[in-house]
C-alpha cells in the first residue's frame, strides 16, 4: 500500500514528518526514509462543515493520528463513532482534486 | 536602539468593503495616520505594507508601490511585508527596526487586505494554503480546522467548556458596539449562542468543537500607525506612547510535530521577549489586545503571554476580569471576533487600538488610567508569532 514517506535522525533517532533539512532536536542532517506502522491511534479531531472550495461536502472528519512507530500525521478518519484515544487502521485514498488531479493521502478506519 | 513613538494612527471600519480597491484602503487608513500626527508635507522616509494575499484575494502585487504612488510618498523606500496573519505586526516590526536603527525618521506602516472580493470557500482555500502544502493543505483542512483540533486537545486538559468559549465571544461582541471599527455591531446572549434548545440554528459547528460565534468574521479593511524618531514625535505634540518592546518567536510549520500541542511555545518566547525589552511585566499591563481569531486562543494566548497561569485563563474570563473595567480587560476593541480580521491589517489595527487607549482616546470602551498596553499578532497556526509593549511616557 502506498502511504507517506517520514524521517528517522541518524544521529539521535528522532522521527519526522513532514520533511526537514536539518532535525527539529539535534540539527543533524543525515536521515533514514521510513515509513508509517499499519496502526495507531487518534490524539485529536475536528468535524469540518465548512470546507474550501473545491471540496463539494460538509462533515468532514480530519484527525491527527499518532503511529505505533511514533510517527504523526494528518489524515480524513472514516469512522461512525470517533473519540481520542480510539485505535485506526491507515488507508490511502484519493483526499481532494487541485488543478483537477486526484491527490492521494491518509485516511484511517477504525481497527 | 533609539526610542521609537507611535506618533499617529488611524483605521478605516472594517466591514466588507466592495466600493473601496485595496490599495484605496491602504491609502485611506495611512492618510489618517498621517493627519493624526499632524505631519503635514513632513518627508516619510519609508513605508512597509502588512499585507497577506493580495496576489490572491485581488490579483495585485506590489501594493507598497502602489501605495506610495496613490498618496504621493514619493520617493519614499516601499515594501510589503508578508507574514501570514501576523503580517501586520511583521510591518510593525520593520518599521520599528527603521527607525531605532537610525536608518529612518519617519516610517509608515499600513496593514491591509481585502478577502471579500472572492466568496466564502475561495477565502478559507486561500486562507488555508498558508499550511504544509502536502501534510496538512491536501486534507481540506482549514484554520478553523486546526483551531478545531487544537481547541479539542485544550478543552479536555484544562476542563474549559463552549460556555466559557461562549464567554469570550459575548464580551468581544459587547465590546465591538463600542467601537465604530467594529465589523460586527452586535450583541449576542448565551441562551441565543449557547443554553437555548435551537442555539444551533443561530450558532452551527463550523469545525468542531468550535462553533460560528467562535470564529471571527472575514473582512475587509485597513489600518495606520505612523512611526517616528523621539525628536520628531516631540515637534508633533502628540501624546508620547512608545513601543517600549517587540518580540518575536517561530514554531514548527505543523501542529503535530509539536511535542505538546496545546503548549503554543511561540507566544510565550515572543511574549517574554517583548517583556523583556520593555522591562516590564505582565502585571504591570493595563490593557491588551490578544489574537482571538477563535475564542479558544483569546484564552490560550492570556495564559501563554504570561498573565494567567496555564489553566486560570478560563476563569479570568468567567469572573469578569477581562471586561472592560475588570482588573486586565482584553480585546477592548472587540478583538478579531467583532472588530474583523482582514489578515494583513489585524497586527496594526491593534496597535492602533492601543495607542488609543494609552492616549485616552478611547471613547465609550476607553481602559481607565492606562498607560501600558500589550499585543498579541498570531501567525499561521501560531508558528509565527509577534508581541508589543507599548508605553505612554508621562
Amino acid at each position: 500500500m502506498k502511504t507517506i514517506t517520514a524521517y528517522k535522525c541518524k544521529q539521535c533517532e528522532h522521527v519526522m514528518y513532514p520533511k526537514h533539512l536539518r532535525c527539529l532536536r539535534c540539527r543533524g542532517r543525515e536521515f533514514e526514509e521510513i515509513v508509517p506502522t499499519k496502526g495507531g491511534k487518534l490524539l485529536t479531531y475536528t468535524v469540518v462543515n465548512e470546507l474550501p472550495w473545491g471540496i463539494d461536502e460538509r462533515g468532514r472528519v480530519l484527525g491527527i493520528v499518532e503511529f505505533d512507530n511514533g510517527i504523526r500525521a494528518m489524515g480524513l478518519i472514516n469512522a461512525d463513532e470517533i473519540r481520542v484515544g480510539m485505535k485506526l487502521m491507515a488507508g490511502w485514498e484519493p483526499v481532494r482534486v487541485i488543478g483537477g488531479e486526484k491527490t492521494y493521502g491518509l485516511s484511517f478506519k477504525p481497527k | 536602539m533609539r526610542p521609537v513613538v507611535v506618533s499617529g494612527v488611524g483605521m478605516i471600519p472594517f466591514e466588507r468593503r466592495d466600493e473601496d480597491r485595496l490599495v484605496d484602503m491602504l491609502a485611506m487608513a495611512g492618510l489618517r495616520a498621517m493627519d493624526d500626527a499632524g505631519l503635514g508635507d513632513h518627508p516619510i522616509d519609508a513605508v512597509y505594507v502588512g499585507n497577506m494575499a493580495s496576489g490572491l484575494f485581488n490579483h495585485q502585487v506590489s501594493v507598497a508601490s502602489a501605495l506610495v504612488d496613490r498618496l504621493n510618498l514619493l520617493p519614499a523606500a516601499a515594501d510589503r511585508v508578508e507574514n501570514g496573519p501576523a503580517s501586520g505586526g511583521s510591518a510593525i516590526k520593520n518599521g520599528f527596526l527603521a527607525v531605532a536603527s537610525g536608518f529612518c525618521d519617519v516610517v509608515l506602516v499600513v496593514g491591509g487586505e481585502k478577502m471579500r472580493e472572492v466568496i466564502g470557500p475561495r477565502a478559507t482555500d486561500i486562507v488555508a494554503s498558508m499550511t504544509h502544502p502536502q501534510a496538512e493543505y491536501i486534507y481540506g483542512v482549514t484554520l478553523p480546522a486546526m483551531a478545531g483540533m487544537f481547541a479539542r486537545l485544550y478543552m479536555e486538559k484544562y476542563g474549559i467548556t463552549r460556555k466559557h468559549l461562549a464567554l469570550v465571544s459575548i464580551k468581544n461582541q459587547e465590546n465591538g458596539i463600542l467601537n465604530p471599527y467594529a465589523h460586527i455591531q452586535m450583541k449576542i446572549t448565551m441562551e441565543g449562542i449557547l443554553t437555548h434548545p435551537q442555539a444551533h440554528i443561530n450558532n452551527p459547528v463550523v469545525a468542531d468543537p468550535l462553533h460560528l460565534y467562535d470564529c471571527c468574521p472575514v473582512s475587509d479593511g485597513a489600518a495606520a500607525v505612523l512611526l517616528t524618531s523621539l525628536e520628531i514625535a516631540e515637534v508633533l505634540k502628540k501624546p508620547i506612547v512608545q513601543i517600549a518592546g517587540v518580540g518575536q518567536a517561530t514554531d514548527t510549520h505543523t501542529l503535530q510535530e509539536r511535542a505538546d500541542p496545546t503548549d503554543l511555545k511561540a507566544v510565550t518566547q515572543a511574549s517574554k521577549k517583548a517583556f523583556s525589552m520593555a522591562d516590564l511585566k505582565p502585571e504591570d499591563i493595563d490593557v491588551a489586545e490578544l489574537h482571538d481569531a477563535f475564542t479558544i486562543l483569546e484564552i490560550a494566548e492570556s495564559e501563554q503571554a504570561g498573565f494567567f497561569p496555564k489553566g486560570e485563563g478560563a476563569k479570568a474570563v468567567e469572573s469578569g476580569a477581562t471586561r472592560i473595567g475588570g482588573e486586565l480587560p482584553i480585546n477592548p476593541s472587540g478583538g478579531l471576533k467583532a472588530r474583523g480580521h482582514p489578515v494583513g491589517a489585524t497586527g496594526v489595527a491593534q496597535v492602533v487600538e492601543l495607542v488609543w487607549q494609552l492616549r485616552g482616546e478611547a471613547g465609550e470602551r476607553q481602559v481607565k488610567d492606562a498607560a501600558n498596553g500589550f499585543s498579541l499578532n498570531f501567525g499561521g497556526f501560531g508558528n509565527n508569532v509577534l508581541a508589543f509593549v507599548l508605553r505612554r511616557e508621562s
